[in-house]
């Protein structure tokens, strides 16, 4: 195999595999390699660590077909501390080597034979905009679990509605709904399970990219096309909580707070908590609301923010860590939020548009 | 002055305690002196003989490891060993002498915490990593036996060392297992997972390194406790 390309397109494809490939120490050190295939003069960059393959697709010159499998790491950090131009890449079953301008690599290989066989694309294509989809899982992802002890949680809910495609994720403290409507790319009462972390992978990838995403579903996996780029994940076999049941139909209590304002008190208030677990309390008063974070070895933190307040007067304590993301994640000047009491499940949403709520549970106490 | 004079050597029998105002010398690679003071004097079966002070749960203010002689006069015992090195106590008064047989040791056991997470992790191995399943608790290697061994989702075998607090030398016994139980064409290769309710940077580092995974673990949560969280399911 040989070719030679730019160095920043050869950057960019090994940096976006790579993203995919098995970190140091797994079972299969080849997983950590990246596989670089020619076919004419096109080079595809695969990385893979079984649950998430991403490939990229380049044109390159002087190009000789054949497939290495190369350390990931190294040769993404060999190209990348290239000086800027053209570089020569040729392997043999025992080296791999990166030539440009006086500087010489040699780097040795993994055999070919012990790449896993990459899984194939399979569904019938549909597409989503890319600008929708992105802002979705913006929203949605921040809400799954990253702990493996419960899988399920750690994936976000594809599921068909009436007007589109909903995305739901939830870690068990908070559940985050977007609804995309006008999306019809799944069957109905379709529902998939897909890993958050590969769609927050395709968040990245939607970030430089407009037009349409491709999207096929498997039945074991689902494909997404950028471009270049393809992007396929293992889905999550599982039952998915029963979200809809969590969500209150009516709230007594509604806040309505500038967006900003709000994050940028919390945000302060934050300072003296010691750890992510540190509660900030929320006094809801038809004249405003105060937030107070109480550190007992480090002191004490309050702050007033105009706001709107229908409703009976109380105090309900939130993770702050939380509270932060679900407004975030919210559009607008203004967010609304809704509660029942201080220990039952709030609902973070924009005050314009029903596609986006944040339930959230409060953190008792004393 | 008080007696005691309990002549030459220790070896086997009772453990001996002596609080008496004494001054220690140490005479070897280096010198020391203990001025005059009231201090605990351990005569501890095997022979060793250490001089500790009252503060703190430390290591003794000097001591003589086995093998050594212990020459115990009223006025003054001296211990010397192979090597040439003398401690010598000189007693001014004693205040209390006892012996008391202690019997067999039965060794270091884990304290009650690291024990029970090693109970409840045994019985839901899934709190680790999803997929992996039991094959055995205390797992015997020819240095000791490993926490938990396990099967992932895969079948490959996994080793576990499970701490309270995750700290290198956990890290590095861990290593040491890996290497035994990888000698075993059964259990080749053999993934390593250090799993504790903290575990320093440090000791992630290490791990790391050395490509095993960490897994910090909730012990209320495993216990089924209220942790104070509210949860919306």
């Amino acid at each position: 195999m040989k070719f030679r390309c730019e160095r920043d397109v050869l950057v960019e494809a090994l940096g976006t595999a790579g993203r995919a490939t098995a970190g140091r120490g797994g079972a299969l050190p080849v997983l950590g390699g990246i596989r670089l295939s020619m076919t004419g003069d096109g080079l595809e960059v695969t990385g893979t660590d079984l649950d998430l393959t991403i490939s990229v697709q380049a044109t390159v010159a002087g190009g000789t077909d054949g497939v290495v499998i190369a350390p990931g790491r190294l040769i993404t950090d060999i190209v990348r501390a290239l000086e800027p131009g053209a570089v020569s890449l040729e392997a043999d079953d025992e080296e791999l080597r990166i030539a440009s301008g006086r500087s010489h690599f040699a780097v040795r290989t993994h055999p070919t034979g012990d790449f896993p066989r990459l899984p194939t694309p399979s569904g019938d294509v549909v597409t989503l905009p890319v600008d929708g989809l992105a802002e979705s899982l913006r929203q949605v992802t921040r809400a799954a679990s990253s702990e493996d002890s419960r899988p399920i949680l750690t994936g976000v809910l594809l599921s068909a509605e009436d007007d589109g495609l909903r995305l739901v994720a939830t870690d068990s403290y908070r559940l985050a709904v977007r609804d995309l409507r006008g999306a019809g790319v799944l069957a109905e009462g379709q529902k998939v399970l897909v890993p958050s972390r590969a769609l927050n992978e395709l968040q990245r990838l939607l970030g430089s990219a407009d037009g349409e995403v491709a999207l096929r579903l498997g039945t074991h996996d689902v494909t997404f096309s950028i471009g270049p780029v393809t992007l396929i994940s293992r889905l999550i076999e599982g039952e998915f909580p029963n979200y809809r049941a969590l969500i209150p139909a009516n709230y007594p209590n509604r806040l309505i707070v500038g967006r900003d304002a709000l994050l940028d008190a919390v945000r302060r208030v934050k300072l003296l908590a010691r750890d992510a677990t540190t509660p900030v309390r929320i006094a809801l008063r038809p004249t405003g609301i105060e937030l107070t974070v109480i550190t007992t070895d480090w002191g004490t933190a309050t702050e007033d923010v105009d706001a709107k307040y229908e409703g009976a007067e109380m105090t309900v304590a939130f993770n702050p860590n939380y509270l932060i993301e679900g407004v975030e994640a919210i559009n607008g000047d203004e967010v609304a939020l809704d509660t029942l009491d201080a220990l039952k499940p709030a609902t973070l949403r924009p005050t314009e548009g029903d596609e986006y709520l944040y339930l959230l549970m409060p953190v008792r106490v004393s | 002055m008080a007696e005691p004079d309990r002549s030459v050597q220790q070896n086997g029998g009772p453990m001996r305690l002596v609080i008496a105002t004494c001054t220690v010398d140490y005479a070897g690679r280096l010198s020391a002196h203990l001025p005059l003071a009231k201090r605990l004097l351990m005569v501890k079966a095997d022979g060793s003989v250490s001089v500790h002070s009252d503060g703190q749960a430390y290591k003794p203010l000097n001591w003589m490891s086995i093998p050594c002689e212990l020459r115990a006069g009223p006025d003054q015992w001296v211990v010397t060993n192979p090597k040439g090195e003398t401690l010598t106590i000189s007693i001014e008064v004693v205040h209390l002498d006892i012996e008391h047989e202690m019997g067999d040791e039965p060794g270091l056991r884990k304290d009650g915490v690291e024990a029970h997470l090693q109970e409840l992790l045994a019985a839901r191995p899934e709190a680790i990593a999803a997929g992996l399943k039991l094959v055995r608790r205390e797992y015997p290697t020819d240095i000791g036996p490993v926490d938990l061994l396990c099967r992932d989702a895969e079948g490959r075998a996994v080793a576990i060392e499970i701490k309270r607090r995750g700290e290198i030398d956990g890290v590095e016994q861990l290593v040491r297992y890996l290497e035994r139980l990888d000698l075993d064409g059964r259990l080749r290769p053999v993934r390593g997972v250090f799993v504790a309710q903290v575990i320093k940077p440090q000791a992630q580092v290490l791990a790391a390194a050395r490509g095993i995974g960490c897994v910090e673990v909730d012990y209320d949560e495993l216990r089924g406790l209220d942790t104070g969280r509210l949860t919306l399911f």
